[in-house]
């Protein structure tokens, strides 16, 4: 069974021009491991400053993280990073591929942190272009690919070191319609296949129905959560 | 350390790293060149024979002495051989603008004191055996393109010939040296044909000696040798001053006045000018990755890592334009040495100079690369993710 | 329409840590060029501006300095006597000095030898000299005596030159009676009786005669005349001339170094240049777009960014200016044609920061070539899509 994501009266406060802003206030949240969540809110609500808190590229102000049972909040800068390369996959809405490297070189980029031989990581990064779709495209350079397919690497550079959770900023932002479904067609798949908990920040309401649950924040604390299984049995 | 994103970078941005490599390639050579200039100058005297002692006028450099000093000299004890040295300061008449030094010297003695030259061409026994002939030093002879049996006019602007036509000079051997303490551009030619041109007025010219060269016996003191000799004419009618090799040509060195300090605040700039160049390739790429780095850090790749992967790029791009550099030192070596070799002796790298040209871009490499390396480890992940670039 | 130059200095500052570095870079370069320029300046002055129109300079034939040359004491007397052009006093007697010239060995301040340039003079040198040469501690020599005068320029580098101190010259010695300033390069010389030094030295014949004549006189015609004599066959020419002949080797070298230095590490400074340019162009892509959807053409955008290249080239040739400057005035010695020391100054004149400045535009246009070809190249499409 996959971790569950625990967050305990989280704080988090930016100053931004001389003004402190307060993103996270005392939010408490449970997310069950192996579930696809998507993250819905106004602009300012705290869905990024969540995403990254739960992937350990920020810290909380106080309350606590835990995925599973590791409190991420004792974790030093580095043991985060070690963390990260473990356990988490982020996926961006820029795609944010390297653009020096090519697309398999992209994925084999985290493998790197793991203790694998060389055929091991090349190996793996194959397995998981070929689960994107992307195998016959895997010695281009980003800039070759189209948008969809920068995005599917990205998704195939997350999951490269088998993470329990996925994390996804906006990750159909900047794709059409059509790409932005096959796209989240994936993300459901990886979900319902590999049992990967996912966390999806969208503003897309669309996008937001292929998850299974809906979590809504407002200002900082939690609104409501809506179950799209309850309410449909989940698209398709 | 994923080496292959540093290679990648590097080639990523090809213009950049190559003029980046260029720029340290032209400060490494010409920091060496420089350097080859100072150490060229102190080989000269680490060179210098131990045995062979100097006496010269101790009032000026264009003072010489007169001819009936030798005799005297030789009855000190200790010295094995005595050569006479005559400036002759001749201009080759096809090249009157080139300079090569000539000398007067004494045949019977010159070759057994100076075992450092070696004859490729021709025979010292017959430069021996002739008035006129002469012994030029390789680099001379490949220059201007002498063969053995060729006549050369040189005009004399110290010694004149009254009949008012240069002075003319069988080439009967061509040498060489393994030494630095001993040029390879001079033009010998027996002391004695000088003299009797000047004493029988063929020849107008001052007529004692230079510099007479000892060579002292093994076992002998040349400290005992040189006050012996010094004291021998501290009266007049001139006054001597005996010194070692080595010091004979400290004292030409030091007449090039502050050029060695000259040359080294030319190299510090150099150095400026490439740290500074360097220092602002690194900053931009380090700029230009913000974003890759923001996603490498949260794939996992600690703050260590990114920032080593910058100064490494740095180090990369510096020892490139070190090897580059240093070829382009060796490849220009040679034609430089023959270009200066009048004016700049024993210019040559050495070991020592191509070691502080690669350190120099060690040094600059790492120097340079640790700002941006640092900046991208402190660097927040989530704002780096956010630049837009 | 082109675009305004406001955009340009702004980028420049807005970029503070590129532009500073580049400046830096290229300012280092200009430096070394304007350094070696101010020395040649420094040492060309010594010479070339000080020689006189009216003193003549009597040679052997053959002989290019006076070192090389000599001339014997009856050579010297004929040439005083019998040339009408020189100059007389009131009560006849030709304003002509026979001059003894010597680079003797003496110690410096700092350790070690040099050689200084000794000159043996007759009373008639100080009425040729005039006002040129004051004496300005102590007194001049007195005919006969074993005495000296040394030129201002020596004093801090050469050792027992003060007033009081004594010289020993060959066997003899010297008591220094007197400091002197003189023009160029006499200031590094020192001056005696020319019998005395003579004497002191061993050396009968004399190196050149130094006469006062009319401006303008046909110094060539007096060569002319005594081709064919056999009793002394001159070298004839104005001090002017003597002295700007003497100064063409080294002037040259410094010349040469300086443009040898300048084109070498001027390439590396336009490497350097491009660099920063690109990265420049790099980072403003989107603005490049902008310019271009808003209307402007692809010339405008070249030369905005040339210019803005030849900025940051001038900025760095101020930069290297400023460099040098602290040296302005700094005295340095070597040694000149003729074997002796002469000190001489830093000079960093008007034409020198012009022409490094100059130097400096230049590196930063050609720097620019390439990253302002690159910037007006992109299409608004491409630049808009990759900012």
């Amino acid at each position: 069974m996959a971790s569950a994501i625990t967050i305990q009266s989280v704080t988090k406060t930016y100053t931004r021009g001389g003004e402190s802003l307060r993103v996270l206030d005392e939010l408490d949240l449970t997310m069950d491991g192996g579930t696809f969540y998507a993250l819905m809110g106004p602009s300012g609500s705290g869905k990024t400053t969540l995403l990254n808190l739960v992937g350990g590229l920020d810290q909380a102000d106080s309350g606590s993280v835990r995925i599973g049972d590791v409190d991420l909040g004792e974790l030093s800068s580095s043991e985060l990073a070690g963390w990260r390369a473990a356990n988490v996959g982020f996926v961006f809405q820029g795609f944010n591929l390297l653009p020096v490297l090519t697309a398999r070189e992209n994925v084999e980029l985290p493998l790197l942190l793991a203790p694998l031989s060389r055929a091991q990581r090349r190996a793996q990064a194959e397995r998981v272009l070929e689960l994107v779709g992307l195998k016959d495209r895997m010695d281009h350079k980003p800039r070759e690919l189209s948008g969809g397919q920068e995005q599917r690497v990205a998704i195939a550079r997350a999951i490269a070191t088998d993470p329990q959770v996925l994390l996804a900023d906006e990750p159909t932002g900047d794709l059409d319609r059509t790409t932005a479904d096959s796209v989240l067609d994936l993300l459901q798949r990886l979900n319902r296949e590999l049992q990967k908990t996912i966390l999806m920040v969208t503003h897309d309401p669309q996008a937001a129905s292929y998850s299974d649950k809906v979590i809504h924040l407002d200002k900082g604390k939690l609104g409501r959560i809506d179950d799209n299984r309850a309410a449909s049995g989940g698209r398709k | 350390m994923p080496w292959k994103l540093l290679w990648r970078n590097v080639l990523g941005h090809p213009v950049r790293s190559l003029l980046t490599v260029g720029a340290v390639a032209i400060a490494v050579f010409l920091v060496c060149v420089l350097q080859a200039v100072t150490s060229g100058l102190t080989r000269t005297l680490s060179s210098a024979a131990a045995n062979r002692l100097l006496v010269q006028s101790a009032v000026s450099l264009f003072v010489d002495l007169p001819l009936s000093y030798q005799q005297k000299i030789a009855a000190v004890p200790g010295i094995e051989a005595i050569c006479k040295w005559q400036w002759f300061g001749g201009r080759y008449e096809q090249d009157k603008g080139g300079f090569f030094p000539q000398f007067g010297i004494d045949p019977d003695t010159f070759a057994a004191s100076y075992p450092e030259i070696t004859i490729v061409e021709g025979s010292y026994a017959d430069f021996q055996r002739e008035r006129t002939a002469c012994m030029v030093g390789i680099d001379t002879a490949t220059k201007y393109g002498w063969k053995i049996g060729q006549t050369v006019p040189i005009a004399g602007t110290i010694f004149q010939r009254t009949d008012g036509r240069p002075w003319e000079f069988t080439v009967r051997a061509i040498y060489t040296s393994n030494s630095a303490a001993v040029d390879k551009i001079s033009l010998y030619f027996p002391f004695h044909y000088l003299q009797e041109s000047v004493e029988q007025g063929g020849a107008i010219g001052p007529d004692g000696v230079g510099v007479y060269m000892l060579r002292v016996a093994k076992g002998s003191d040349p400290l005992a040798v040189q006050q012996a000799v010094d004291g021998m004419f501290a009266n007049g009618p001139q006054r001597v001053q005996t010194t070692t090799e080595a010091e004979f040509n400290r004292q030409f060195i030091s007449m090039l006045g502050d050029v060695p300090t000259l040359l080294q605040l030319i190299g510090g700039a150099v150095l400026f000018a490439i740290f500074f160049a360097v220092l602002n390739t690194m900053l931009m790429a380090g700029r230009e990755r913000t974003r890759a780095i923001g996603v490498m850090k949260a794939l996992g790749f600690t703050d260590h890592t990114t920032g080593a992967l910058l100064v490494a790029e740095s180090l990369l791009l510096c020892m490139l334009g070190a090897a580059l550099g240093i070829g382009l030192g060796l490849a220009a070596e040679a034609p430089f040495a023959a270009a200066t070799g009048a004016f700049l002796p024993g210019f040559g790298f050495d070991e020592a100079t191509l070691w502080l040209g690669a350190g120099i871009a060690l040094g600059t490499g790492l120097v340079a690369g640790l700002l941006p390396g640092w900046r991208a480890a402190r660097m927040n992940t989530i704002a780096a993710l956010r630049e837009v670039g | 329409m082109l675009v305004p130059l406001r955009y340009n200095l702004r980028s420049l500052f807005v970029r503070a840590s590129a532009t500073l570095l580049t400046v830096c870079a290229i300012g280092a370069t200009v430096a070394v060029l304007a350094g070696m320029l101010s020395l040649q300046q420094g040492f060309a002055v010594l010479f070339q501006e000080r020689g006189r129109d009216d003193l003549a300079v009597f040679l052997r034939k053959g002989a290019t300095s006076e070192g090389e040359s000599g001339l014997t004491r009856e050579q010297c007397e004929i040439l005083a006597k019998e040339v009408p052009e020189i100059a007389r006093t009131t009560d006849g007697q030709p304003l002509a000095s026979a001059e003894l010239f010597l680079a003797v060995r003496l110690r410096k301040f700092d350790g070690g030898e040099t050689n200084v340039a000794i000159r043996g003079v007759q009373p008639a040198s100080f009425a040729i000299h005039g006002d040129d040469l004051r004496i300005v501690a102590g007194e001049n020599i007195r005919p006969g005596q074993d005495e000296l005068i040394v030129g201002q320029g020596l004093l801090g580098r050469i050792a027992d030159c003060r007033v009081g101190d004594t010289l020993r010259i060959n066997t003899v010695t010297f008591r220094i009676v007197g400091t002197f300033t003189g023009k160029g390069g006499y200031q590094s010389e020192i001056w005696g009786d020319l019998e005395r030094l003579a004497a002191a030295l061993q050396r009968p014949v004399r190196s050149r005669v130094l006469a006062k004549v009319a401006p303008g006189t046909d110094l060539a015609a007096v060569q002319e005349r005594y081709t064919a004599d056999l009793r002394v066959q001159p070298r004839v020419e104005s001090e002017r001339e003597y002295l700007a002949s003497q100064t063409g080797d080294l002037s040259q070298r410094f010349t040469l170094l300086g443009g040898f230095l300048a084109l070498i590490m001027g390439i590396g400074a336009v490497f350097t240049g491009t660099n920063s340019m690109l990265g420049t162009i790099g980072a403003r892509t989107h603005e490049i777009g902008i310019l271009k959807a808003i209307g402007y053409r692809p010339f405008a955008i070249f030369a905005a960014f040339l210019l803005e290249a030849v900025l940051l080239g001038l900025l760095g040739g101020a930069a290297g200016c400023l460099l040098v400057l602290p040296f302005q005035g700094a005295e340095t010695g070597t040694m000149n044609q003729t074997f002796s020391e002469v000190t001489f100054a830093f000079r960093t004149t008007l034409p020198v920061l012009v022409e490094a400045i100059g130097f400096a535009g230049l590196l930063g246009l050609v720097g620019g070539l390439l990253p302002a070809w690159r910037a007006a190249r992109m299409t608004p499409t491409q630049a808009l899509r990759r900012g």
